[in-house]
């Protein structure tokens, strides 16, 4: 077999049966022999049924837990929070407050596993705009505000500047090197659990022309592969912020709308992205703004797109000096009545609409 | 047929040997004896042993070889019978397919994100199970997660609504004793699970899956959600992939033929771009096409989702509606004028799984 130059286990299993033949010099029973022993070889984990699971007793196959955003009402949205395997994406027009969430998630992962965190640090590649020091340090301060459930002594206890680490990439190669290299390594050495990236759709958009489709396609194939083997390896939601395009022409069979039908913006980067993302969350403006306590705040729907484990639902919530948090359906807040929020309904009705009077 | 030397599967060193001790054809061997033909080829004992079975077997007239393993039509069409189909809970979509996806053969599903492509598949991973006596196959599925979509929380929803759903349908003594058994934690212990990364995990696990499938007979439904998502991240010479793909295929149908299971196969959309206009066709290219019997498309009509039967060799092409709802993959609560009129099937559907928006 070495002598084939077929070394590794992956080498052999890529390469079709009739080509190992020819190289083997071995009949097709044979090969069929060699190819079971080296897959036994090769697997690591055998079939684990459902109930195993839910036991709890695959922890690298299903946590069972999620990251916290922070808010009870977001995280009952997400029915938990971000799961821990997977892209989620974030979609939004600009100032929509996307990267309110980015910056309130890579707080919430800093706490212990019982507070909704994960106990460990997290990344923040940034592509488009600075890194918004300030605001983060505001958040820092007002942490027990967002938090009252969090003894003040806990919060005071963790160093949240020291445990993000910021990444600015100016161009793909700069993404792709981060990602493979340096997230790797805190990765490894276990000072991350959760990876931002604001936003994918700045490169990607600037990069490549109108003509360099299959380009800008490759690239984004590999990006989105590297980004799913380190959340699968290493348990780690990644939190990808994404800009919208406009809707401008009529019907287009090419275009998929995801049932959006009454939207004039779709997340950006097509059809080839959103195959490689598990949940798609979609954030909008609203008219009308929120109040609570002495604030207001510009109102936002939070929307689930589509995801494999959550019903199509959305809910409103808006950016405060302490972070984001999400407004539930008896309203904290009065300038928001007739807000029904159609959770269960949404399921059958995927075009929801909230009956607004403000 | 003429069946030669140098186009049977054997060691290529074995078939230079044969050929240059002058045995061109199978009809050369069928006289000669294992040793004679150690000595005549320079081979070993095994060699010849093997190389005789091979040509034997495939010097056999075709109508004989049939007459060996005892199939005719009328027996495959019983087996197939017997084998019976897994329902959707969408008894429109079991109507075009006829009666629910049939195991035994292959099928493909195709649809763009967010369509529900996971939770048709969830969906038949609880309903394989469904008791005998309840119009179901009472078996067990395996699930091979390329994507990281399979969430347990979603499996245990729609299995608690599919346990509700036979518990409102019980009649007799039979399915009363039936239900006793069939509850949530027997679903989820009867759902196997694999997580693969890459296209060459994948390949290993398929490699394994006719012992796996040995040791559970029960097991009568393999899913693969997604076969797109590994061999469109890591694969980027096309020629592999397209011969990967095609022994991949190939492997899946003798599988689900020989062993008696449904397998469901899952794939991305993606666009093409044609002069003037764009639409979406199913990933992996054209000849990725014919590798399962039936191809099911799943997309979205405006606001409302609709099933498409694409290719099949046995039920004509149609579209339906359907929806997803808390429970799982369902009938859509409106009727769709649109719809091709598709008479229902004749026989009792008194078995099949009705559908009631119960959030409504």
């Amino acid at each position: 077999m070495c002598l084939a130059n077929v070394n590794s286990a992956k080498k052999v299993l890529s390469l079709p049966a009739s080509d190992l033949q020819r190289l083997l010099q071995l009949s097709s029973s044979e090969v069929q022999l060699v190819l079971h022993a080296v897959s036994r070889l090769f697997r690591s984990v055998p079939p684990v049924t459902a109930l195993q699971l839910t036991l709890g007793e695959f922890p690298s196959l299903e946590p069972g837990h999620r990251l916290s955003f922070a808010c009870p009402v977001l995280d009952e949205l997400l029915s938990g929070g971000l799961p821990l395997h997977g892209i989620t994406e974030l979609a939004g027009e600009s100032a929509a407050g996307k990267t309110q969430f980015g910056l309130q998630l890579s707080l919430s992962v800093q706490y212990s596993r019982e507070h909704g965190g994960l106990g460990a640090g997290a990344v923040y590649i940034c592509t488009e705009d600075p890194f918004p020091i300030k605001r983060l340090r505001q958040l820092i301060t007002q942490q027990s505000r967002l938090r009252p459930n969090i003894p003040p002594a806990l919060i005071r206890s963790i160093r949240f500047s020291d445990n993000i680490y910021i990444e600015h990439t100016a161009d793909l190669e700069a993404l792709q090197t981060c990602v493979t290299q340096r997230v790797r390594t805190l990765l490894e050495r276990g000072l991350v659990r959760l990876i931002v990236v604001d936003s994918v759709a700045a490169l990607f958009r600037s990069e490549f022309q109108a003509d360099e489709a299959i380009e800008r396609a490759r690239h984004l194939l590999a990006f989105s592969a590297t980004l799913h083997r380190l959340s699968h390896t290493y348990s780690v939601p990644v939190f990808c912020i994404n800009q919208v395009s406009d809707v401008v022409d009529g019907p287009n069979p090419g275009r998929c709308d995801y049932g959006l039908v009454d939207s004039k913006l779709l997340p950006a980067l097509g059809i080839i992205w959103a195959n490689q993302v598990m949940v798609r969350l979609m954030l909008r403006r609203q008219e009308g703004c929120l109040r609570s306590g002495e604030q207001t705040s510009a109102a936002r729907k939070l929307e689930v797109v589509f995801s494999p484990h959550l019903a199509r639902a959305s809910c409103l919530c808006g950016v405060w000096e302490e972070g984001v948090r999400g407004i539930s359906q008896e309203g904290e807040v009065k300038s928001s009545p007739g807000i029904t929020e159609q959770r269960k309904k949404d399921f059958l009705e995927p075009t929801d609409s909230i009956n607004r009077t403000a | 047929m003429i069946r030669t030397v140098s186009g049977s599967p054997l060691a290529p060193s074995v078939k230079v040997k044969l050929i240059n001790a002058g045995f061109q054809t199978a009809a050369d061997l069928t006289e000669v004896q294992s040793l004679q033909l150690c000595k005549a080829a320079g081979i070993s004992q095994e060699e010849a042993d093997e190389a005789l079975q091979t040509l034997h077997d495939h010097s056999l007239p075709l109508q004989q070889r049939a007459a060996v393993q005892g199939l005719t039509a009328l027996d495959l069409l019983h087996q197939e019978e017997s084998w019976g189909n897994i329902v959707t809970f969408c008894s429109e979509l079991d109507n075009v397919l006829g009666g629910g996806v049939p195991v035994g053969n292959t099928t493909e599903i195709c649809g763009v994100p967010g369509i529900g492509k996971t939770q048709l598949c969830m969906q038949l991973a609880v309903d394989v199970q469904i008791p005998v006596c309840f119009g179901g196959l009472g078996g067990e599925a395996m699930f091979i997660d390329t994507e990281g979509g399979f969430v347990v929380q979603r499996l245990v929803g729609v299995a608690k609504a599919a346990v509700e759903h036979c518990a409102a349908l019980v009649e007799d003594e039979e399915q009363r004793s039936a239900l006793e058994s069939f509850t949530v934690e027997k679903i989820l212990s009867g759902v196997f699970l694999v997580r693969c990364q890459d296209h060459v995990e994948l390949l290993a696990e398929l490699h394994l899956l006719p012992d796996f499938l040995r040791t559970h007979p029960q097991v009568r439904l393999v899913l693969i959600d997604s076969v797109a998502s590994p061999f469109r991240q890591d694969l980027h010479d096309l020629s592999q992939r397209t011969r990967l793909l095609h022994g991949l295929a190939q492997h899946l149908t003798h599988l689900s033929a020989q062993h008696g299971t449904a397998v469901v196969l899952t794939n991305q959309m993606t666009t093409k771009v044609s002069p003037g206009h764009t639409h979406l066709v199913p990933a992996l290219g054209e000849t990725w096409g014919h590798a399962a019997t039936q191809r099911l498309i799943l997309h979205w009509e405006g606001a409302q989702r609709f099933a498409t039967l694409n290719k099949s060799s046995s039920r004509k092409d149609a579209t339906v509606p359907y929806n997803i709802t808390v429970d799982g993959f369902r009938d859509a609560s409106i009727s769709v004028s649109s719809v091709l009129s598709h008479s229902p099937a004749a026989g009792s559907h008194s078995k099949r799984p009705r559908t009631e928006n119960q959030h409504t």
